[in-house]
């Protein structure tokens, strides 16, 4: 084993440092597998690092460890069921899930959605991309070694999450949302209780900004890491708040409104710069306005029913239909081609996760690997959502 | 506020008060009250609404196995067998009906959705805000109906619904409630729907309520019954060949949903002891003879000519044997056919539903024991008494129980009837008058049947 | 002769049992306030049900825990290294407390070479990350481990050159001695120089922590517990757990013990000398545990490279330059100031 120490193999500093200079130096690359069982990945996700030192020389994520096969499931099942099925694909986000299949379902049917029902759906899909960006407020921050943020979000997401539960039942996996409207309407004292949510939410993120966003170490960590370029970002489909702080300002919800959004004064957060400081921050700002967009729709809810003239038996008519929403994470659309059968004929999902991951590679060429870390978190995607 | 951080603001350099600022926003919490719940010693107040375990209300579940066959997991598993009852009134028939044994729900599989809850038409099933029910090995997370029927106890009452809400009858939450066996709420249509069969049925005196009553309904129940029969029964006395030759014809009446596409998967091969829905019509096939063991050939026959495999004709032309033996001459089993179409969760794949009909104690309660209400009725006469009710009681479950088939005479039904038994409406008063009285019907439901009946004659006329 | 050297022995046989008991003491109270206070600056509660009261026994179960968790050495691991590492950790650790002054008298053995001696045997460590990263066989442990030891070393020098700016003051390397000079802490007199050399040696003290938010080598969110991944049971508390918490409390008694004054009153005014120098120890020592723990959960961390530029770049000239200050101070500032 021991090499002897001969004349030849013994170099000064000078040598080495002339060598590499030259280039003439091999140093040697190594693959690091980052996951599928990674603290940073949240999720099964992996991803091959070529590094070089603590250089990132090439990234390979690998997806697939989670899929469920969804599309060919909702193939067997009825809308009912599938509403229950997809809420589960982006586990975070559930009740936006619901909702483009809802409302594909209307458009095939021509079913008219009562304005109660619309309100009460954005109050509730506000909510959740609230709990959403709060969950990655928590976890990115978690990922640049701050800890303490998790608990501050997670304290104000149960209050909010305190409201959904009342008016669902359940905390993650909503199933809320029917074809022509609602399940059922929401009991008393949701409205209090989501307004008391949404407004600590608005009054604590002062709090946020002033630990995580302005913070110098943190800034240190984010400006100018991890910047996607604006043509990047449209080359790869990348949309929702990744793409928003690569300056692309297209949110589903401002430029194709549907249910009721063009009824609410909001704004859309874009950054300028791309870098994991600006989708950071345009995150913040979403929830903001999310929360504004809740109490405003809480503050206009009309009454009457909360679900329209809707046959017993959900039944599309032959036909297909591309719907979309703004998901938390970026743009969640459904194709959904109907044979007339009380099932799916094809669900095609495009998830946001999907497409924003799927940049990751050039992003994180060439970076830190602790850089890749806060690109990894910067890169909101949940792998329920990738895979699914 | 945010807004006024505008980012470039946000994203100047600092020089060390971001992290002082850091410093004094931990520092300020922790002087601040905590707001943390010590869960063991403090629980939550959980709303009614939440899903933390299904409960089942043990009485009131018909075996219906409605929640077993829209669930997507097929995490419940229901056992159940037939009793009989002594007759409720002299001479009568002795009843039957489907006595669970077995309710178990597999929480290690279940998904929460709560699609069961909703869909139970008879509010047996309701969710409980209980969590706390872990176990160390998953086999021990299949809860029984016992285990199941002790969280009742901790089951709320639905929450008061938010201001602005329609408070008495959204659809779904109403739905437990309209159909629960309790029979005022759906009292008054089947006076008026009743009468509106007896023309059809005229060739043969009325069996539908001594013997499709199962032991709780009432005299409303009973009357209510025989009303989707109308469909079948027509071809009966006007035009039998024409029924015999196209058997699904029947279940296309008013009530039905089912595509073509569904019934062709419901038709495809079904395991033994299944007994398809869609072939309801043999009662009208046995208007022709008498004989059962002719009956049994007869069905034996067409069945094996229309291409059913050797089993399922089989079955089905003992079925009719079965009836024809026990002198049923007109199938009771009020098909409505919206319920049996299969849930079946695997489209296109030939037998998700290995067992359909009660006797067939699925001993391991695998995928599915998932038997649609209908199959359950058409597998036999017996079950044709028990699932009866369960079919008939489904519309009125979730449409509002104002009696469609009255306010919207069902053409295919009527017109075949009026124009088969050419009375005029007067007529048919007089007959089911007469009818109802030799059944033995009190004066005033004789009547009420008649009356009816002229209505639906008359405007099949127009 | 003889029997006076066995005594001697004894003596110190008796210290150094002595130390051995109170040094985990002392890591189970500081483990127990990282805990809950770590728990409030995050607004929660922290452990509550061990023990009864607030979870004052948390730490001991943890122990047992870890006690009967299986010891596990990875088959390509190079056994007896990557046996030897928890000790080559925590054995400078113990080490380092024999010579801090609790008291005028309250010390196991004056040196009077003891800040230099403090200074090396706490450098020893770095060679434990090393072996314990290379031995595991794990390219996360390696490259925690190079992290780490690039960190140490580099942290070393600031840590080495803001404690000579208090020898210099001092003018003694014995620690009784630092302690004895102080009548004023270094940190209120001189002006500024005391200052900011107690706060380069305080952010060089917490990197050689590697605690957030100089803690890379141990980041969880990027490579495990670094050098530590493939440890387990009792021997990944002495490797991390246990030094970390004791090293805490260690930096911040040689922080009091250099900056601070040690066992002497804050400010010499007559009355505070009824308080016996213990106290003001434990005072001085406490409160600085508690800006550790108050930093900690409150920033982010910072990249490796980042982390090494503020070592060089920043840290070092800095302290090169309080080094000038202090011998400038020493030599020509009027004697009334001094
Ligand atoms: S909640 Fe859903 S998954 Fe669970 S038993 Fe009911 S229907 Fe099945
Ligand atoms: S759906 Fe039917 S089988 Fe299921 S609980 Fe309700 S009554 Fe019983």
């Amino acid at each position: 084993m021991d090499v002897a120490r001969t004349e030849e193999n013994i170099r000064l500093p000078d040598e080495v440092a002339q060598e590499v200079a030259e280039g003439r130096l091999q140093t040697e690359q190594m693959v690091l597998n980052v996951g599928p069982q990674h603290p940073a990945t949240h999720g099964v996700f992996r991803l091959l690092a070529t590094i070089d030192g603590e250089v990132l020389v090439d990234a390979e994520p690998v997806i697939g460890y989670m899929h469920r096969g969804y599309e060919k499931l909702v193939e067997a099942r009825d809308y009912r069921q599938i509403t229950n099925l997809v809420s589960r694909m982006d586990w975070l986000s559930g009740i936006n899930n619901e909702m483009p299949l809802a409302l594909a379902v209307e458009t095939l049917m021509e079913l008219e959605v009562p304005p109660r029902a619309q309100y009460l759906r954005v109050v509730l899909l506000e909510m959740n991309r609230i709990l959403n960006h709060l969950m990655f407020f928590a976890s990115f921050a978690a990922e640049l070694g701050a800890i303490t943020p998790t608990f501050y979000a997670f304290r104000e997401r149960e209050d909010i999450q305190a409201a959904m539960e009342m008016a669902t039942g359940g905390r993650m996996h909503f199933g809320y949302m029917r074809p022509g409207g609602l399940k059922e309407d929401v009991p008393k004292g949701f409205f209090d209780q989501a307004l008391f949510g949404v407004r600590q939410v608005m009054d604590r993120i002062d709090d946020y900004y002033n630990l995580i966003i302005g913070n110098e170490i943190y800034k240190q960590r984010t400006i100018g890491v991890g910047v996607l370029d604006k043509e990047l970002a449209y080359n790869y489909g990348v949309s929702g708040p990744i793409a928003r702080g690569s300056n692309i300002d297209f949110d589903v919800r401002k430029d194709e409104p549907y249910l009721a959004y063009a009824d609410f004064d909001f704004e859309v957060p874009v950054g300028l710069n791309g870098d994991c400081f600006d989708r950071f921050w345009v995150l913040l700002h979403e929830v903001y306005e999310s929360a504004r967009i809740v109490e405003q729709a809480i503050e206009g809810m009309p009454s009457g029913p909360i679900l329209g003239k809707v046959p017993r038996v959900i039944q599309a008519p032959e036909g297909e239909v591309y719907v979309r929403c703004e998901n938390p994470l970026g743009e969640l659309g459904m194709y959904l081609v109907s044979d007339g059968d009380r099932r799916p004929y094809r669900l095609k999902i495009r998830t946001p996760s999907y497409n924003n991951v799927s940049v990751l590679p050039v992003v994180l060429r060439n970076t830190f690997v602790s850089d890749m870390i806060a690109i990894l978190g910067s890169f909101f995607f949940v792998l329920g959502d990738i895979d699914r | 506020m945010l807004d006024e951080r505008k980012l470039s603001a946000a994203r100047k350099r600092t020089y060390g008060i971001g992290l002082l600022k850091g410093m004094a926003v931990t520092l300020k919490h922790l002087f601040k009250h905590n707001t943390v719940i010590e869960y063991p010693d403090e629980k939550q107040d959980l709303g009614p609404r939440t899903r933390g375990v299904i409960a089942l209300k043990e009485e009131n579940c018909t075996v219906c196995m409605l929640c077993a066959r829209e669930c997507p997991d097929w995490c419940i598993y229901i056992d159940s067998h037939k009793e009989t009852l002594p007759p409720k009134r002299e001479g009568g028939r002795p009843r039957k009906r489907n006595v669970l044994d077995r309710f178990a729900i597999d929480y290690a599989l279940c998904m929460y959705c709560g699609i069961c809850v909703e869909v139970c038409p008879y509010d047996a099933l309701f969710w409980s805000r209980e969590f706390e029910y872990a176990e160390y090995d998953i086999r021990q997370l299949t809860h029984e109906k016992e285990k199941l029927s002790d969280w009742m106890a901790t089951v709320l009452p639905p929450p008061a619904l938010e201001a602005g809400a329609e408070q008495p009858g959204q659809p779904v939450a109403a739905t437990p409630a309209a159909a629960a066996p309790a029979p005022t709420a759906v009292a008054p249509a089947p006076t008026a729907v009743a009468p509106a069969v007896q023309p059809a049925g005229a060739t043969t005196p009325t069996p539908a309520p001594s013997m499709s009553a199962p032991a709780e309904t009432t005299e409303a129940d009973k009357a209510r019954l025989p009303a989707p029969p109308a469909h079948p029964a027509p071809r009966a006395t006007t035009d039998p060949e024409a029924a015999g030759r196209s058997p699904e014809v029947p279940t296309t009446g008013q009530e039905t949903v089912l595509s073509d596409q569904e019934k062709a998967v419901y038709q495809e091969d079904p395991g033994p002891n299944v007994d398809v829905p869609a072939e309801q019509p043999q009662p009208v096939a046995l208007e022709r003879s008498e004989d059962a063991e002719a009956v049994y050939q007869q069905v034996l026959k067409e069945q094996l000519d229309k291409g059913s495999s050797a089993q399922v004709a089989e079955a089905r032309a003992r079925v009719a044997r079965a009836k024809a033996e026990r002198g049923i001459k007109r199938g009771p089993t009020p098909l409505t056919v919206d319920k049996p179409v299969p849930s079946a969760p695997t489209k296109g794949a030939p037998r998700p539903e290995p067992s359909g009909a009660p006797e067939a104690k699925a001993p391991q309660p695998d995928p599915g024991p998932v038997a649609a209400p209908a199959e359950a009725g058409a597998a036999g006469s017996d079950e044709a008494e028990t699932s009866a009710p369960a079919a008939a009681k489904e519309p009125a479950a979730e449409e509002p129980p104002s009696a469609e088939p009255v306010s919207t005479p069902d053409p295919q039904a009527a017109a075949p009837a009026v124009g088969g038994s050419d009375e005029t409406p007067d007529q048919v008063f007089e007959r089911v008058l007469q009818e109802e009285k030799a059944k033995g019907s009190s004066d005033a439901v004789a009547q009420g049947r008649a009356k009816a009946a002229r209505v639906k004659a008359e405007r099949a006329q127009k | 002769m003889f029997e006076l050297n066995l005594s001697d022995w004894q003596i110190l046989l008796v210290k150094l049992g002595l130390v051995l008991a109170i040094v985990p003491a002392i890591t189970l109270v500081a483990g127990y306030a990282e805990h809950k206070v770590m728990a409030h600056l995050q607004h929660r509660l922290g452990p509550m049900y061990p023990g009864g009261f607030h979870g004052w026994a948390t730490l001991l179960a943890d122990g047992l825990k870890f006690i009967y968790k299986e010891d596990i050495i990875p088959a390509a691991a190079d056994r007896k290294v990557f046996s030897l590492a928890p000790l080559a950790i925590f054995v400078p650790t113990v080490l380092t407390v024999l010579v801090l002054p609790l008291d005028e008298t309250l010390v196991v053995e004056e040196l009077d070479l003891g800040l230099f001696y403090l200074l090396a045997v706490s450098s020893i460590s770095t060679i434990g990350m090393l072996m314990a990263g290379w031995s595991s066989s794990n390219k996360y442990a390696l490259i925690g481990a190079l992290r780490a030891a690039a960190q140490l070393i580099a942290y070393e020098l600031p840590i080495v050159l803001s404690a000579a700016v208090a020898a210099m003051l001092a003018g003694t390397l014995s620690l009784n001695g630092i302690v004895e000079a102080q009548e004023w802490p270094f940190v209120l007199w001189p002006p500024g120089i005391g200052l900011i050399a107690f706060l380069v040696f305080f952010g060089a003290g917490v990197a050689e922590l590697t605690r957030p938010p100089f803690d890379m080598p141990v980041a969880e969110s990027e490579i495990i517990t670094g050098a530590f991944t493939e440890y387990s049971g009792m021997r990944f508390i002495f490797s991390t757990f246990f030094p970390e918490v004791a090293n805490m409390v260690i930096i911040s008694g040689v922080a009091t013990t250099l900056f601070l004054g040690g066992y002497q009153p804050i400010v010499p005014l007559g009355f505070l000398d009824a308080v016996p120098g213990l106290v003001w120890f434990t005072l001085k020592t406490a409160f600085m545990v508690f800006m550790l723990l108050w930093i900690r959960p409150t920033f982010p961390r910072l990249r490796e490279d980042q982390l090494q530029k503020f070592a060089w770049k920043f840290l070092i000239p800095t302290s090169l330059v309080l080094i000038l200050a202090a011998g400038a101070w020493v030599l020509y500032a009027p004697e009334g100031l001094k």
